[in-house]
């Protein structure tokens, strides 16, 4: 019972179903939503699948119907990273369930769902949380609750040939409820168990997949490389292969039976270290000021996380939640403009871990030339202060506002391991880029010299929440790279440099952070029920942002 | 007696906006008594639409609510309500401008003044008094006093402040630069559903010259 492929014919949607009530009804709609609702000619497959669930309200054990829907590939390259988009997460909770909650005094609910997602590829597996956020519902006065969540999931790669399938495991649904008056009730712990996943102050409904739930919860398959039955598209074919210093167990003649055995072994990727969750703070290095480097009263500091797509590897390497301290400019009058406002503010920053201006090492794991698995440990160090303009501008005609602000940073790639196929090779101490990471500059007159720029922009219009990216609060940062040639990698006379420029150097490589909002040292903000918390006690950011892709 | 101006915004409109609601006094002698009814009770407010707070550049505030006590008085000006809690933004809602969240802790008591009274229309009008509150914007800190002028509408329960230019004024700015200084005059202006604590029952103001 699997979600075909984009070739089979086009079945009829089924999104439109009437809401099962009772169980046998319930397995019949899973085994129509399993079928993929709509066969895209560019080889997509939305899929709805409608499972049984069964969760823990304090009334006891209540069943709840879950619907999936997602986007998936028809099919992907072995090591190819795809991400199911469209996801939404829609939950009914029952009747009875909703009189749990008016009963602590909520008129309304705001819900986060966290779904559990099982990869597998054949004897492999790994596991995803596909998150999503919930509009604001009143509840009903009577019938099920209905909750639709929907939200950015994490990229999954399969290692090698054969079906990927998606499987939906626990759910759990974070609530926060809200009195009347949109306040939010603090009888909302009542509901349930809070468990160390959940958002600060809201309980959480667990819900597991109900033992009857046909195909134990599966969403769909993706069949991945040659030889899967694949219906469109022409089979992948091995990438160019012998660059010296690679490894030859994969050689033509067999290479293809001996890799397909080798990688069958091999769990799916799933290309977040947690996926779309923000890591606990016990696994995020430090981020405050100390004796080295005392704060003055403009310090701030952020982290900063993301994603940086290596484009000759066709996949992304994740830089996770990294501490950057920052001076905060003071804002000056920029040019005069007969219909703006215009402030400049020019701000520094610099990357602390260990006392040294890098970012942590980080881990990325690509398949080189399509086919060898190449796992580096890389971090980014800093040879100069990055630079931070911001410029904001307020329109005189409708009073909107713009903060545009680009981050110049002055950054070598430096590889500390490298694993191929399996067996590390020793890249000695000194192997790094060349020169920093390189991106085109709006302003080369300026700012000449190596540098990666990444762009940001906030918005405010008037009477509306700001969105976008602001230094002081964070949001995402995105730009181009080129990676620069390697030097100093190998030792003994081998020399990897050709192999890492081969296999790595070049443009076109997508940068994408997400940078957390600042703790400003000298005017710290905790959270309290009437703050949004920007500073933990202890003077470190309070934001762990979550990379995006 | 005119309605709230909501969607001006700005300093440099907010002057005109001060002309309006600087004309149109009530033609009948100013009231000395204020009937507060209920008379004493707390109160409590939450904003209706976003807030708009300006000191140069607009920042804008989702949640906003405010809580006291309100007491029938006599005199011109007349304190009908005093203010105890003033809060504006909430943890998963902060207040947001392009230079970044913006923090307000008001420092309370602020006071509900009324000035004149509209018997025709039900409305009050007058002002917050006694504003004061500590702002900050990342390392960019600025107090702000002064007071802003509103109407207070009987038949709704809305107390629309709408403050012009000039009614409030900055102190100890600090790593704020050409932003926010001693000569920026923030304006504050939003509207707020007032309700008698713990119900759902709309408080209202009548005054008199008996």
């Amino acid at each position: 019972m699997t979600a075909k492929p984009a070739a089979a014919p086009r079945p009829p949607r089924t999104r439109a179903r009437a809401r099962a009530r009772s169980a046998s009804i319930a397995a019949f709609v899973v085994l129509a939503a399993l079928v993929p609702t709509t066969a895209s000619a560019s080889g997509t497959q939305e899929v709805e699948a409608e499972l049984p669930y069964v969760c823990a309200l304090p009334s006891g054990q209540l069943p709840a119907t879950v619907r999936v829907a997602a986007e998936f590939p028809a099919r992907a390259e072995a090591g190819e990273a795809f991400t199911p988009s469209g996801v939404t997460t829609t939950v009914e909770l029952p009747e009875e369930a909703v009189a749990d909650l008016a009963g602590h005094g909520a008129a309304g609910v705001r819900a986060a769902t966290r779904l559990e997602v099982g990869v597998a590829q054949n004897a492999a597996t790994a596991r995803a949380t596909w998150r999503g956020d919930a509009e604001p519902v009143e509840l009903p006065e009577s019938g099920p609750l209905t909750l639709v969540a929907r939200g950015d999931v994490p990229s999954v790669a399969g290692r090698g040939d054969g079906d990927l399938t998606f499987s939906a495991g626990s759910l759990a649904i974070d609530l926060v409820l809200e009195a009347a008056d949109g306040t939010a009730t603090d009888a909302a712990t009542a509901t349930a168990t809070p468990d160390s996943g959940t958002r600060p102050g809201s309980p959480a409904v667990d819900c597991t997949l109900a033992e009857d739930a046909p195909g134990q919860g599966l969403l769909a398959t993706v069949p991945v490389g040659t030889g899967t039955g694949a219906p469109s598209g022409s089979p992948s074919s091995p990438g160019p292969a012998g660059t010296s210093g690679a490894p030859d167990e994969g050689q033509p003649d067999g290479r293809g039976d001996r890799q397909r055995e080798r990688q069958s072994e091999r769990s799916p990727e799933v290309l977040e270290n947690t996926p779309g969750t923000a890591p606990d703070r016990d696994d995020v290095p430090p981020c405050r000021y100390d004796e080295q480097h005392p704060p003055t009263d403009v310090s701030l500091n952020a982290y900063v996380t993301g994603y940086a797509n290596v484009k000759k590897m066709k996949g992304a390497a994740y830089l996770p939640p990294s501490c950057v301290l920052i001076e905060q400019g003071v804002p000056v009058p920029g040019p005069p403009d007969p219909d703006y406002l215009i402030f400049d503010t020019v701000s520094y920053a610099n990357f602390h871990y260990q006392e040294r201006r890098q970012t942590p090492p980080f881990e990325a794991t690509f398949l080189s030339f399509d086919f060898t698995p190449v796992k580096a440990t890389m971090v980014l160090e800093q040879t100069d202060t990055m630079r931070i303009d911001s410029r904001m501008k307020m329109s005189m005609t409708d009073f909107s506002t713009t903060t545009d602000t680009y981050v110049r940073a002055p950054l070598v790639l430096h590889v500390l391991d490298l694993e191929v196929n399996g067996t590390p090779l020793d890249v000695g101490s000194e192997c790094r880029t060349e020169t920093s990471l390189m991106s085109e500059d709006p302003d080369p007159a300026n700012f000449p010299g190596d540098h990666l720029v990444l762009y940001g922009r906030g918005e405010l219009l008037i009477g509306q929440p700001a969105t976008g990216y602001l230094l002081l609060s964070g949001g995402v940062l995105s730009g181009e790279a080129t990676i620069p040639a390697f030097t100093g990698c190998g030792t003994d006379g081998e020399d990897l440099d050709r192999l890492l420029t081969a296999s790595v150097s070049g443009p076109g490589n997508l940068v994408k952070q997400v940078q957390g909002q600042t703790c400003a040292i000298a005017a710290p903000v905790f959270p309290s029920p009437t703050n949004e918390g920007q500073c933990t006690e202890d003077l470190q950011p309070y934001e762990i942002p979550v990379a995006e892709h | 007696m005119k309605k709230s101006i909501r969607r001006s915004a700005l300093v440099v409109c907010a002057a005109a906006s001060a002309l309006g609601l600087a004309a149109a006094p009530s033609s009948a002698a100013p009231s000395t008594v204020w009937t507060v009814s209920p008379s004493p009770a707390a109160f409590q407010a939450t904003n209706v639409g976003n807030i708009v707070l300006t000191a140069t550049i607009p920042m804008t505030c989702t949640t906003s609510n405010a809580a006291g006590t309100m007491a029938s008085t006599t005199g011109n000006p007349g304190d009908v309500a005093d203010i105890t809690t003033m809060n504006f933004g909430a943890s998963g809602s902060p207040c947001t401008s392009v230079l970044g969240n913006v923090t307000t802790t008001s420092v309370t008591p602020w006071d509900v003044v009324a000035v004149d009274y509209d018997a025709a229309t039900g409305v009050t009008k007058g002002y917050v008094g006694n504003v004061k509150a500590n702002v900050t914007a990342g390392a960019c800190k600025f107090t702000v006093t002064g007071k802003a002028s509103g109407t207070y509408t009987n038949s709704t329960g809305v107390l629309a402040i709408n403050s012009t230019a000039g009614e409030l004024a900055v102190s100890n700015p600090v790593n704020c630069g050409a932003i926010v200084t001693t000569a920026t005059k923030p304006t504050f202006k939003g509207n707020y559903a007032v309700k008698v604590a713990g119900s759902s029952v709309i408080p209202t103001i009548v005054g008199s010259n008996p």
